[in-house]
């Protein structure tokens, strides 16, 4: 994992002071609303429903356990004992006081943590594949990369006032890209050219929220050296050139759709020319430096599926179901990915407590070496556990809550906090996961239907990922009543796709009987092994929009 | 006189920064860059010019720059970003060394960020406490990336 030097540590301490101080402003009256805005967006401080949002930045997703705790002790001292681990791999707090906020600051500095910039119009905490590392088919590990990326994006002195937030994803993996690169503003995807060289496909523009569009590839292979001032010439031309007069219109997809990808790519290189070769081409040096934060733990030699694991297997089907739901192929014999799911009904998805925080940490201190990762959907992940721990590690996992062995399944929801925390929603969200996840309790039934991502926002602004949900739940408002609209043939990964609205939009109590509904046209249309979005891409919405809307009779 | 911060100290303004198209010039003006070149036969001497957001720095290309003691950049709103780069590309493309001066609307936590981008100068909203302002001049002693005045990013000077 990366660790601080004196450099890094001093950067973080330093933004506590100016913190500390701006806020102090703020309450002396000294800063205007209007100014303190942005300087507290740019420190992940929303002001909510009821009280502050607090957006604690966790770097690619990567956290030890020291952390860890660390979020558990603040959550349960300045909050009310939990968090909501987001999207985009970082955690929420909903009920900090703003006067605390600069002492968290100060405490998360202490083990290498920080809120610089998890909102505003600046770019944001660059995500990447909760697997990184760990699976075989990378092409390499991503996070030294991602790393690059955090510090050269960090207090960046040209690009703190764009037009709009801007956000980086990175992928490493042809087989899966489990961080939506394509529907971020710009998604990297690490590549070896045929002489065995490090570069990125770049994809630019894409993004959800209002105007959700896939991105398009600007470029098909980008040395990794210059990766830094090519993403500097790409930014450069939207600050300058993104629309600023409507914040609708402002993040870079609508530049480029409406400029072209063609001449977009005319401007950046434009920018470009000046650029390439300078100071900020990146030495061999910095990427030896930065991987090796990143080499790997010291592994056991370990045979694949020990005899506690196989036995265990045969006995018991409910320890068989989590391992196959939950647990996901190491690159290392003997080793297994493990995910601690935060989807157990009953409690919001991506919350936990201070006391599962707690948990999770002592399950990656004895279990994977100390380090857990957060994933896009809103799960936990031991990304190191001997096999032949795993029962074990089952057995505590189930005791914390952690083991609803649901993942990437109907009820393994992404959903945004909706309207009962959310200002800015337009119906509630949590409880429509709620009652999908009462409704769809039958494991054998969810495991029968398969990998399904459903996705669910309190409004257009999309922080649930509906448009790229197999189903998407999207919250409306009608005449002051809210309603849901429902989509589906959504996808995030290398299919990435924006799915189509199924038509007028539904009452809350509607919901999981649609849903039902949608899942009996799936199965009886579907052809052996055929996955939900497949199924649906064959035959097409006709058939599914007939049944959500069939009159019982 | 009014005063303005530059270099690090506050000093008073010497020169007037000219909005109004119609306003006579002398100078002292610090005149719109559009209006400059359009007029420039028959202006005469003036003390500088100002980009205004949306300007961009291009058309100044084959512009003897030395001839002004000052280049303004126009602010039009805080959360405005344009003119960062406008700063940064007169040192590094345009290799102009005299005063940019930031004009309009920018506050004082911006500071870091500006004098980082190559303005020297910052003619602050009457309101601004000069004192206080310059107290936020360096909130960070270092930085990750390059910057106008050592355009090494922090892998080249760990
Ligand atoms: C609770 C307070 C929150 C507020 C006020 C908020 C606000 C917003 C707004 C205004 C947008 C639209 C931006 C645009 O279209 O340009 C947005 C998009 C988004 N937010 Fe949130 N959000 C909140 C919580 C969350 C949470 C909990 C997550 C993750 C679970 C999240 C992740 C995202 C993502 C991924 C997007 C879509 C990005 C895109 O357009 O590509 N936000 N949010
Ligand atoms: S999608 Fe809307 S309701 Fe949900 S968190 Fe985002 S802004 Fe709030």
């Amino acid at each position: 994992m990366y660790q601080y030097d004196a450099i890094d540590q001093q950067l973080v301490d330093e933004r506590v002071a100016q913190f500390r101080d701006q806020t102090r402003r703020y309450l002396n009256k000294e800063l205007s609303e209007q100014e303190f805005l942005p300087l507290r967006l740019q420190n992940g401080l929303y002001v909510q429903r009821y009280a502050p949002m607090l957006r604690i930045a966790i770097p690619y997703g990567m956290l030890s356990s020291t952390q860890l705790r660390k979020l558990a002790d603040i959550s349960c001292r300045y909050d009310r004992s939990y968090g909501h681990f987001s999207t985009r791999q970082n955690l929420q707090l909903n009920w900090p006081k703003l006067e605390d906020v600069p002492d968290i600051l100060a405490e998360l500095a202490q083990v290498e943590m920080h809120a610089v910039q998890t909102s505003g119009n600046c770019i944001r905490n660059t995500t990447t594949d909760q697997y990184a590392g760990v699976i075989a088919d990378e092409i390499v590990d991503p996070r030294p990369y991602c790393e690059l990326i955090r510090q050269w994006s960090t207090f960046h002195p040209e690009f703190a006032f764009l037009p709009r937030k801007f956000k980086i994803a990175v992928n490493a993996t042809e087989s899966a890209d489990r961080a939506a690169t394509q529907v971020h503003d710009i998604g990297l995807h690490i590549k070896k050219n045929d002489a065995g060289e490090i570069g990125f496909k770049i994809i630019v523009g894409g993004g959800l929220g209002r105007t959700p569009m896939v991105g398009v590839t600007i470029c098909e292979f980008m040395p990794r050296k210059d990766l830094l001032t090519y993403l500097d010439a790409i930014i450069r031309v939207y600050n300058q050139q993104g629309r600023r007069d409507n914040k609708y219109k402002a993040r870079i997809k609508i530049l480029v759709k409406a400029l072209g990808i063609e001449e977009f790519r005319n401007r950046v290189d434009a920018e470009w020319a000046h650029l390439k070769g300078k100071e900020s081409t990146v030495p061999m040096s910095e990427f030896d430096r930065l991987t090796s934060f990143f080499s790997e733990p010291a592994y056991a030699a370990l045979e694949n599926k020990p005899e506690i694991l196989s036995s265990k297997l045969a006995d018991s089907a409910g320890f068989a179901r989590w391992y196959e739901r939950n647990t996901f192929e190491h690159k290392k014999p003997g080793y297994r990915i493990v995910t601690l799911t935060l989807k157990k009904a009953g409690q919001a998805p991506g919350d936990a407590t201070s006391d599962q925080m707690q948990k999770a940490a002592d399950l990656s201190d004895k279990f994977s070496f100390g380090e857990l990762r957060v994933s896009h959907e809103q799960n936990l992940v031991l990304a190191d556990v001997r096999q032949e721990q795993l029962v074990e590690l089952w057995e505590a996992a189930k005791e914390a809550g952690f083991a609803t062995p649901t993942l990437g399944l109907l009820t393994d929801m992404i959903c945004c906090p909706g309207g009962d925390f959310c200002s800015l929603a337009n119906a509630k969200s949590i409880p429509i996961a709620e009652q999908i996840q009462e409704t769809f309790n039958d494991l054998d039934y969810l495991f029968d239907l398969g990998n399904i991502d459903l996705n669910i926002s309190g409004c257009m602004n999309a922080c649930g990922h509906h448009h790229v949900g197999n189903i998407g739940i999207l919250g409306v408002d009608k005449k002051g009543e809210e309603f849901y609209q429902i989509s589906i043939g959504g996808a995030s990964g290398h299919d990435a796709s924006i799915g189509k609205i199924l038509g007028p939009s539904f009452a809350q109590e509607e919901i999981s009987t649609v849903i039902q509904k949608l899942m009996n046209v799936y199965v009886e249309n579907r052809s052996e092994d055929e996955r939900f979005i497949d199924t649906y891409r064959r035959v097409g919405i006709t058939p599914f929009k007939e049944a959500a809307y069939a009159k019982a009779n | 006189m009014p005063k303005l911060i530059k270099n690090g100290g506050i000093i008073d303004n010497a020169f007037i920064w000219q909005q109004d198209p119609e306003q006579k010039v002398t100078p002292n003006s610090i005149i719109a860059a559009q209006k400059w070149l359009s007029e420039k036969d028959t202006i005469g001497c003036v003390a500088g010019i100002w980009l205004d957001a949306g300007d961009g720095i291009e058309f100044l290309q084959d512009v003897d720059l030395t001839q002004f003691d000052v280049i303004g950049v126009n602010f039009p709103a805080f959360t405005d970003g344009r003119g960062f780069s406008y700063a940064r590309l007169l040192r590094e493309r345009l290799n102009y060394q005299g005063e940019i001066r930031a004009l309009g609307h920018f506050i004082p936590d911006q500071l870091g960020y500006l004098l980082r981008v190559g303005f020297n100068s910052f003619q602050f909203n009457e309101e601004v406490d000069l004192e206080k302002a310059l107290a936020l001049h360096k909130p960070f002693s270092i930085a990750y990336q390059g910057d106008v005045s050592d355009p090494r990013p922090i892998f080249l000077r760990r």
